[in-house]
């Protein structure tokens, strides 16, 4: 893995010429009429931005590309970046500095790589791998944290750390997370400041459900192509490929699902499937183009530099723009939740009736879109009441499944939730009806 | 095996070769969004781009990336040192002293190998002077921060000729920014807007009809019966419901209720969910499909001005559809569309509806093309777009740049509608008057006095919005940022894609940017 040593370019403050940064001077060396008067202009903000201020990029797609050059000409000196993928034919539509050349590359490296050759002076320091990687200590040393991610799981996870990561006692804890989003003509960005504002979690039900076809659909009564495709990825993958695992980034997997797929589409005389919405609906394939990326990724990095400048005031907290009908966009201020699980401090209510399994509660918390969690374990702060894992312990608790809720948890009795997707654990405050 | 099913399976293992080439793989995302005829039009054109700040270099990589045919940079700049800190198409303080646009061209054609760029280092005063045409040879212009008299004549120049490309003009200071897009006329057909086409339940067509007449609802199968489409039910119910009462639909609060309880009672277990649906959908019983109103008003929209129109086909397409709604059979409609939604029904069931609107759909489809204009020769693909899209279709008419500007009734409602926006779009008016070349930037004084000059006496600017923009403006006069140059390149050239591809629909009027609140308005709409 590359480090940061062998990819620095010199010091920085050698490669600054006359007027480098005159046009962002021009905002530096003056507030304008809605500056916050603790803005100090002149050469303390300029030495901050330039020499101080650490700034981690999570994400070298899209959105990261973008925002790693956006940052670089803004002044940012020291920027770190993580990502974990390599890159893709199908991200040269978008991602600037990527080649055909650097296909199966690490995103992170050769981004950092090449935002350094073209922006003297800039240290960017790449790490090939997983934010779950790196311990609070690491996120310690930012002063800011950008988001341009596409996974739902990955945002909840840094956004939960961020907001574990504030001790009330030292306002250095605090880091600003700025995370955005796109998909086709659409996008969001928005500020968190943890513990303050309104954080990720606070407004997960705001994401578009996904698309669930029922399994009976899927296994009797097919109607559209997409169905037929996941008749060829859930039902019949498992059963002809035995274990062996689904890489839906292998063509050869996407070859068999379309001619499975294709087959049982004509036999139901179905049209419309096609290798490209296999591939689409296997994947789910989000459409993505640099236009769109660029307004999302400047928006965040115009807050990055407005949060660490003060010159002028940074975004409450949520900008959305959807470029479909001529530029429409909404900038508004997302309330903080009080049963947030992340930031909140309060139990989530949940009333249930008092005939429930377990498992029907289990059920019910998979489908509920404002928490969002795959495979829950339950306990009261006596007793473990279902554990998805390890086998032994999920063996043991499995007999609770059947039983009814009631019986385990007194009314207003309190529920932890856990999952392995969760870097947090959930409380919930049980009534019964 | 019977032979058919050898051959089905033969057909099916030839598909498998008909994996995605490098260049779909390389455009797959956003090939789904404007698909194979988006793309044609995108590499078909030649883009011209005055200046080469952060700014232009911004629009151009998003527009060289999705894969343009041709792009050509016109600017005399030699590159300064504060160029070299802002663009990342300058290669550092290695471009300082060299020709801007000739240091940018390979930096933006390294992103796309598939697109042509062009440095042309003339000024452009001087081929507005000397070569007018060069402009005419592109499919769209974009200017920069170009002074008020040259984008004034430029405009004017590709104005006066209507078969001239749009141009989009836009400035930028510090956090402040607007831009439009000057254009005659732009006819979109595939505005991929969220209305729905009518399933004409309402009028069924005589299969549909029949279909839903035929079946025995109450001596089906039990699991046919849970299983009859939503739309079968809503057209069987609805004639039922119409013998009883003179051949009119639900018509008050209480007939609604009456006709959902009929269809509560057709039920013959609790939870047959293709009953729940036709009551959630049963609203369609009693709206009646005619020709929406926004397309209705395109048949009686005013010649556009100029004689010769650059969009023949699409208006000789909009005549053939007037035509077709005069028609008594099909009942004053638009073409059906074969898009079935998707709803709870077995699959034979469902795909037996499907054929009945497919085949209805290419039937009306031929009565269209016996509609339309024998001597024009349009492509049978353009025909079946816009028949299927007919219910979406729009027509933008726009205005001349800076007409508003000189327009008093309409900055007067502009004023009161729009304030933010507007204070934001005559600060920077007055900037780009008061700017030319060496002299120092105007003060915060001088900027008032040109908004209140460009306004004129009796029209009140906001006080608080017109302060925060000419202040911002003051600030920062000759700034392109970084951050700002990004953003506007992104919202650019999603208008600039709209644009060419006639996909989607552009702004029409001035977009306003504010990075400090960061927001985007609209003003200047044309009436
Ligand atoms: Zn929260």
């Amino acid at each position: 893995m590359a480090t940061a040593e062998v990819l620095t370019n010199g010091n920085s403050t050698l490669c600054d010429w006359h007027d480098r940064y005159y046009h962002v001077d021009q905002i530096l060396d003056r507030p304008g009429p809605r500056t916050d008067p603790s803005f100090m202009a002149g050469d303390g903000v300029k030495e901050f931005l330039r020499n101080q201020c650490k700034i981690l990029v999570i994400g070298a797609g899209g959105l990261g590309c973008e925002i790693l050059a956006n940052l670089a000409l803004s002044g940012f000196k020291d920027i770190h970046v993580i990502d974990m993928d390599t890159i893709d034919i199908s991200n040269l539509n978008r991602q600037f500095l990527f080649r055909p050349k650097d296909v199966g590359q690490p995103k992170a490296i050769v981004a950092a790589e090449y935002i350094m050759k073209r922006v003297p002076g800039v240290k960017v320091s790449p790490y090939y791998g997983k934010i779950q990687d790196k311990d609070d200590a690491y996120y310690m040393q930012f002063n800011l944290v950008i988001c341009g991610l596409d996974s739902v799981e990955a945002r909840r996870w840094i956004n939960a750390t961020l907001v574990n990561l504030v001790d009330p006692e030292n306002p250095e804890s605090l880091k600003p997370l700025i995370d955005g989003g796109t998909e086709g003509f659409k996008g969001q960005a928005r500020v968190i400041l943890p513990t303050v504002s309104s954080c990720y979690e606070c407004s997960l039900d705001m994401l578009n459900k996904p698309t669930a076809f029922p399994i009976c659909t899927i296994a009797n009564t097919p109607r559209l192509p997409e169905h037929c495709i996941e008749w060829a990825s859930v039902l019949e993958w498992p059963r002809v490929q035995g274990d062996k695992k689904m890489d839906t980034d292998d063509p050869e997997h996407i070859n068999w699902l379309y001619t499975v797929a294709s087959a049982r589409a004509k036999e139901f005389k179905i049209e419309g499937v096609t290798w490209s919405l296999t591939q689409g609906v296997v994947k789910n394939i989000i459409p993505a183009i640099a236009s769109t990326n660029a307004i999302i990724a400047a928006s965040c990095c115009n807050e990055a530099f407005k949060i660490a400048t003060s010159s002028a005031a940074y975004l409450n907290n949520y900008f959305m723009l959807i470029g479909t009908d001529g530029v429409y966009s909404y900038t508004f201020e997302h309330e903080k939740r009080d049963d947030c699980p992340v930031c909140g401090g309060e139990s989530l209510d949940i009333s249930v009736p008092r005939t429930w399994t377990v498992e029907r509660l289990i059920e019910m918390l998979v489908e509920k879109q404002d928490i969002q969690i795959k495979k829950p374990s339950l306990s009261t702060a006596s007793s473990q009441i279902y554990f998805q894992a390890p086998p032994q312990l999920e063996e043991a608790t499995r007999p609770n499944l059947e039983k009814q809720v009631f019986d385990l948890v007194p009314d207003g009795g309190e529920i932890t939730v856990t999952a392995s997707t969760l870097p947090f654990s959930l409380f919930l405050r049980i009534t019964y009806s | 095996m019977a032979p058919g099913e050898s051959q089905d399976i033969e057909v099916v293992t030839t598909a498998i070769h008909a994996q995605p080439d490098n260049k779909t793989r390389r455009y797959d995302r956003q090939l789904r969004l404007w698909a194979a005829t988006g793309q044609h039009a995108l590499e078909t054109s030649r883009i011209l781009v005055l200046s080469s700040s952060a700014t232009s270099t911004s629009i151009m990589k998003n527009l060289v990336l999705p894969g343009i045919g041709h792009f050509t940079l016109l600017d005399p700049t030699i590159t300064t040192a504060r160029d070299a800190g802002n663009n990342f198409f300058l290669a550092g303080p290695d471009s300082i002293g060299k020709h801007r646009a000739q240091e940018a061209v390979p930096l933006l054609g390294e992103l796309n190998d598939g697109v042509e760029g062009t440095a042309d280092v003339r000024s452009v005063h001087d081929v507005l002077e000397s070569d007018p045409a060069y402009f005419k040879s592109f499919s769209l212009v974009i200017s920069h921060n170009l002074d008020s008299p040259t984008v004034e004549k430029l405009s004017r120049l590709l104005w006066t000729d209507p078969l001239s490309p749009p141009l989009i003009v836009v400035r930028s200071a510090g956090f402040l920014a607007d831009f439009y897009i000057q254009f005659h006329e732009h006819d979109i057909i595939e505005s991929h807007t969220e209305t729905a086409p009518s399933l004409r339940i309402d009028k069924p067509f005589p299969s549909l009809l029949g279909h839903a007449l035929s079946l025995e609802l109450a001596n089906m199968d039990i699991t046919d019966h849970g299983h009859i489409p939503y739309v079968v039910i809503l057209v069987r119910v609805l004639e039922d419901w119409k013998r009883s009462h003179n051949g009119l639909p639900p018509q008050n609060y209480a007939e609604k209720q009456a006709f959902k309880a009929a269809l509560r009672d057709l039920k013959r277990k609790p939870d047959e969910e293709n009953f729940d649906e036709a009551e959630a959908q049963a609203y369609r019983a009693w709206t009646t499909t005619g020709v929406p109103s926004d397309v209705a008003q395109l048949f009686t929209l005013p010649a556009a001005s100029g004689n010769s129109t650059p969009n023949s086909t699409f208006h000789t397409l909009l005549h053939a559809l007037q035509k077709f709604t005069e028609l008594d059979d099909p009942p004053h409609v638009l073409p059906l569309s074969s898009t079935l939604p998707d709803m709870k029904a077995d699959t034979s069931s469902y795909v037996h509806l499907q054929t009945l609107y497919k085949t209805r759909a290419d039937e009306e489809r031929a009565i269209f093309f016996d509609l339309l204009d024998k001597n024009a020769d349009i492509d049978e693909g353009v025909v079946e777009t816009f028949v299927k899209n007919a219910h979406a279709i729009r027509v933008l008419r726009g205005r001349r740049w800076g007409e508003f500007d000189a327009d008093k009734e309409a900055i007067a409602s502009a004023v009161v509608g729009y304030p933010r926006e507007s204070a934001s779009h005559f600060a920077l008016s007055a900037l780009s008057n008061l700017t030319s070349g060496s002299t120092a930037p105007p003060t915060a004084d001088a900027l008032l006095a040109e908004v209140q000059r460009i306004v004129g006496p009796g029209i009140e600017l906001p006080e608080k919005e017109l302060t925060d923009a000419i202040g911002e403006l003051a600030r920062a006069p000759t700034s392109d940022l970084p951050n700002v140059a990004a953003f506007l390149g992104g919202l650019v050239a999603q208008e600039a894609i709209k644009i060419i591809t006639k996909q989607y629909v552009p702004i029409n009027g001035y977009c306003v940017v504010d990075l400090v609140d960061t927001w985007t308005g609209v003003v200047g709409t044309p009436a």
